[in-house]
């Protein structure tokens, strides 16, 4: 069968599940983003909204380098990054040892999934007053609360992975006389680990989220402070800077995700 | 060949297998099955499906349990999974993290096997599967046929007494399929292997076996146990040779009205 990039001349608009040329492709997407900041440029001098309150894509640029020049604001980023990071690091060392075992064997996750399913339900930013009372203004309930947001959930989806790994596999190892701790570290962990990461890229975008909670609501540095700076200050522009900037951390994190997937698992890779 | 008397490898007496279904009524799956293998010997589980023929393989790999009878290799009873009974399965279990060498060796690792050795005898089984041009190959690069030659390399290079194949080549389309019989063959000639495959195709168990233990339905229980003297113990190379010796029409006839009367059978339960 013959699947490759159809010809231009027998290519149509909105024909049902059919890939279109590769060119058309980029165009869209990046029409998209041209439409957007189109209007967006276009909507104050139109008169549609006002300057104050929507500050056009060029202002916003120019307060984002007034910003890291004169207001160093690369502190603030460098400081939520590294809360990211910190939180997002225990997170993990928690959660997938403990997704995996809850995945391989019936009885602990009859012990903890009740447990982890239950917190998961309840949502982060309610315990903000009482990480601050019990933490203080310090760096400990920013981190706490990154880390109570997202690791029941990263747990839940590596258990989820884990349990998914083929029976076949590890009664294959069994009958090449594989032990249980042989087929834990042979098998169950390289045949989950290529999920585990996109499970990881999931919920670095969920930490992102409660990080600017955590910022927006008890702190004095970082990009959400400085977004409440800005609102204090009737600084649209730079409001608008911030969320620009985590909209690009969030993609360069992405991407870099993206790159490990590919480093760690060239095996996936699929070449026929 | 002379007529020696060939010790028995493996043995079931009276095995039965009930699985106990969540709402407390239970399935006999296997009932009273008792058949032995002698060494060296190709058996073929052979019967409709859903005959509890893949439940007799996993009994004797260890991986169920059985609720009553005894099962034996060489006279040590089965108890639980291990490198003595290895098992090629229908869907592919080539891990997808390793080279086409690395799955090959991965049961002699586990087993602490130098890695010197490892080499050997993964080169030896890979050259066995004629695998030799993707030996660096991932399994995501591999057809499905290849996918169960790496198996096939896999489980021999670890040594088991029994090679246990639960419908191996069902996945695969008929050419390959037949390839792979035939492989199967030339792996019998250059290893003395014992071997226990589960199938329904009743050519393919004519071409491999020596000797062909047919499943009935309902519970799952010995119809006939039966040799293919046919074949008069000889290993012949290629399918139409098989096809063309005498004997073989009969015996492909009296197990096809086997399994219609057993497909009958069915219909009645409905």
């Amino acid at each position: 069968m013959q699947r490759g990039e159809p010809h231009n001349s027998d290519w149509r608009w909105f024909e049902y599940k059919k890939p279109i040329p590769k060119g058309v492709a980029i165009w869209l997407g990046v029409g998209i983003w041209v439409i957007f900041f189109g209007v967006w440029e276009l909507s104050a001098p139109l008169g549609w909204v006002t300057e104050l309150l929507v500050p056009s894509p060029q202002a916003v640029l120019r307060s984002l380098f007034e910003l890291i020049i004169e207001k160093g604001f690369l502190g603030d980023i460098a400081i939520s990054i590294y809360r990211i990071l910190i939180s997002f690091s225990v997170v993990c060392i928690f959660a997938v040892p403990l997704g995996i075992l809850m995945g391989s064997f019936a009885s602990v996750e009859a012990f903890f999934n009740p447990f982890v399913s239950a917190w998961r339900y309840l949502p982060a930013p309610s315990f903000i007053p009482i990480l601050l009372m019990w933490f203080g203004t310090g760096e400990a309930p920013k981190l706490a609360l990154l880390f109570i947001g997202v690791v029941w959930f990263l747990a839940t989806l590596v258990m989820d992975h884990t349990r998914q790994i083929r029976n076949e596999l590890i009664e294959t190892s069994l009958t090449l006389g594989g032990s249980r701790l042989q087929i834990l570290a042979s098998v169950v962990i390289p045949a989950v680990l290529p999920n585990v990461l996109t499970s990881m890229r999931q919920m670095l975008a969920v930490s992102w989220t409660y990080l600017v909670i955590a910022e927006i609501v008890a702190s004095t540095n970082g990009i959400g402070a400085m977004m409440m700076r800005a609102k204090r200050f009737l600084h649209t522009d730079e409001i608008m800077a911030g969320i620009v900037v985590i909209g690009v951390l969030g993609l360069l994190f992405d991407y870099s995700f993206k790159l490990l997937n590919k480093a760690l698992f060239p095996y996936l890779e699929d070449h026929r | 060949m002379t007529e020696i008397k060939t010790p028995v490898k493996l043995s079931l007496r009276n095995v039965s297998k009930t699985f106990t279904l969540p709402r407390g009524s239970s399935i006999d799956a296997v009932h009273n099955v008792s058949f032995e293998v002698k060494e060296n010997e190709f058996c073929v589980l052979l019967g409709p499906s859903g005959c509890g023929k893949s439940t007799i393989l996993r009994l004797i790999a260890g991986l169920e349990k059985s609720s009553a009878g005894r099962l034996t290799l060489d006279g040590c009873e089965i108890v639980e999974p291990d490198r003595q009974r290895g098992m090629v399965f229908q869907n592919y279990t080539s891990f997808d993290w390793l080279s086409v060498q690395k799955n090959v060796e991965y049961g002699m690792k586990l087993n602490g096997v130098s890695r010197i050795e490892r080499r050997e005898r993964a080169n030896e089984f890979i050259d066995l599967v004629k695998l030799n041009k993707f030996k660096n190959a991932f399994p995501k690069q591999l057809s499905g046929g290849m996918k169960q030659r790496v198996a096939i390399a896999r489980t021999l290079a670890n040594r088991p007494q029994l090679l246990l194949m639960d419908e191996p080549f069902g996945a695969l389309d008929a050419e390959t399929r037949w390839n792979m019989q035939e492989l199967m063959i030339s792996i019998m000639e250059s290893t003395d292997t014992t071997v226990v495959m589960v199938t329904h195709d009743i050519q393919e168990s004519l071409f491999l076996a020596q000797r062909i233990v047919f499943i009935s339905r309902h519970p799952g229980t010995v119809l006939e146990d039966m040799t293919t003297e046919f074949k008069k113990q000889a290993r012949i190379a290629r399918k139409e040779d098989v096809w063309a010796m005498p004997g073989y029409t009969d015996m492909e006839h009296r197990i096809m009205a086997m399994m219609r009367e057993q497909a009958s059978d069915l219909s009645n339960y409905s």
